[in-house]
């Protein structure tokens, strides 16, 4: 199973830690003030590598993609990816409205033609990736989408590259897309990287 | 013999178009898949629905999702309209038969509207509300000529009675797919070799022409037991009960024709099948 760190843990942890070692450290009764500074020092240290190892298994922890929808930018689903099984959803659907909704946003409040790339509700965050051909919407409840962002940027270019033509007279048959599945399982592992 | 039919699976994206309150959103409720409120439309200007139809050709099965766009009726909403537009496959025009100008408009404007972002796609022309005005009124007039002029199909409908309103999915789905041909028309007889082979492709198959997959498990599922089938090591005598079964089911589903075609491939895929 891969990990799930929240940052509000690390600190929990961390903070224990730093406690631990400075009671520690003033409530042993040293014999002169060089071994309680060394003491204290250590302390600092031990706390900072403490800090420091925690920030570092939380930056490798890889971001969980509950949801991804392939998408052209006309609101088609092209495919759908998910971890849970929701019998109400109508993937197709949610496709259309989730472009209905980029498009009201993008005509109501962006006159430069600028596009929505994420939206945050309640645990999750829809982060949006738009290429020419191509729409991808990853839906994560592990508030990383900063680390999300890089990968779903190289998965749509080489999708559009692969792809792009094809989807330019695509007749809305889903079979012909056979292999982006490859591609799309690597981002869903979590670590997406051009070879 | 017949020959083996190919099962294709499309999506096309299908726009609503007319005038404010013309009855586009009752028009298609009762016949399409709605997740969502028809609120969305007055919020964000387009609400999205679905519609499944299977369409029968020569060799050829079409099971064809239309993603339906239903916009708003407003024509000032331009911007979000032609978004809505970019792509779309199929277009349906409606026009309330009470209202003269908004069958006028059709051609005026959303006709133009679809032209400028998409150019020449299927479209079907609808006068809703047949059940306010007459067949034979100025504006049932006024929208058959407008179809023959254009060469589009016309349909006089009611979103009340529901009188007219499936038809109206099937010709623009029909138009959608006439150019569509069998890619490749090959039976599964020479990859197939054993009995279990068989059944399993069998299963599938069943599945893929009835759509819903759950529903069709439950159908396999149904008729395996009332013919005693047993999956891990079927045999002939019971396989070809179960197929009846099947076939009756796909009467219903389907149509008569397309159950006696599946019961006859399968009888024999069953019949050549080794064990």
């Amino acid at each position: 199973m891969e990990p799930d760190i929240k940052i509000e843990t690390l600190v929990v942890l961390s903070v224990v830690v730093f406690i631990t070692l400075a009671v520690t450290t003033f409530v042993i009764p040293y014999e002169d003030q060089q071994t309680k500074l060394f003491f204290v020092g250590l302390a600092a240290v031990l706390a900072s590598i403490n800090v420091a190892g925690f920030f570092m298994i939380w930056r490798s922890s890889p971001t969980i993609i509950d949801e991804i929808f392939l998408m052209t930018p006309t609101g088609m689903l092209l495919k759908h990816y998910t971890r849970r099984l929701r019998p109400d959803q109508d993937e197709d659907i949610l496709a259309g409205m989730l472009t209905a909704v980029q498009t009201f946003v993008k005509e109501s409040f962006d006159e430069s033609g600028g596009r929505l790339k994420e939206i945050k509700f309640e645990n999750y965050d829809i982060v949006i990736s738009h290429s020419k051909s191509v729409v991808i919407a990853a839906i994560i409840s592990t508030k990383k989408p900063e680390k999300l962002r890089s990968q779903l940027k190289l998965v749509t270019e080489d999708i559009e590259a692969k792809f792009g033509d094809k989807l330019k007279h695509w007749g809305g048959d889903k079979h012909e897309l056979g292999d982006v599945d490859i591609l799309m399982k690597r981002l869903l592992g979590g670590k997406y990287r051009r070879n | 013999m017949r020959s083996w039919m190919e099962l294709r699976e499309l999506l096309k994206k299908v726009v609503l178009l007319g005038d404010g309150g013309v009855g586009k959103t009752s028009l298609i409720a009762r016949y399409v898949v709605n997740k969502f409120d028809d609120k969305y439309i007055a919020t964000i200007g387009t609400k999205v629905s679905r519609k499944d139809i299977q369409l029968i050709k020569p060799d050829l099965i079409v099971n064809l999702r239309m993603m339906i766009w239903d916009v708003l009726g407003q024509k000032e909403y331009s911007k979000i309209r032609t978004a809505s537009l970019s792509g779309a496959q199929g277009v349906i025009l409606v026009g309330d038969l009470s209202r003269m100008e908004t069958v006028q408009s059709l051609e005026d404007f959303w006709l133009k509207e679809v032209q400028a972002v998409v150019g020449r796609v299927p479209t079907v022309i609808v006068g809703n509300k047949v059940d306010l005005a007459a067949k034979d009124s100025m504006a049932a007039t006024v929208l058959d000529s407008m179809g023959q002029k254009l060469g589009y199909p016309t349909f006089l409908a009611s979103a009340k009675t529901g009188d007219n309103v499936e038809p109206i999915f099937r010709a623009l789905g029909e138009m959608m797919v006439s150019d569509l041909v069998p890619v490749q028309i090959k039976g599964p007889e020479k990859q197939l070799q054993t009995l279990a082979d068989v059944v399993d492709f069998i299963i599938h198959d069943f599945c893929a022409q009835y759509g819903d997959l759950e529903k069709a498990m439950l159908i396999i599922q149904h008729q395996f037991e009332e013919a005693g089938v047993d999956i891990r090591k079927p045999q002939k005598e019971s396989v070809l009960e179960a197929l009846e079964g099947l076939a009756k089911a796909e009467e219903l589903s389907l149509t008569k024709t397309v159950a006696m075609v599946n019961l006859e491939e399968r009888q024999k895929l069953v019949v050549l099948a080794k064990g």
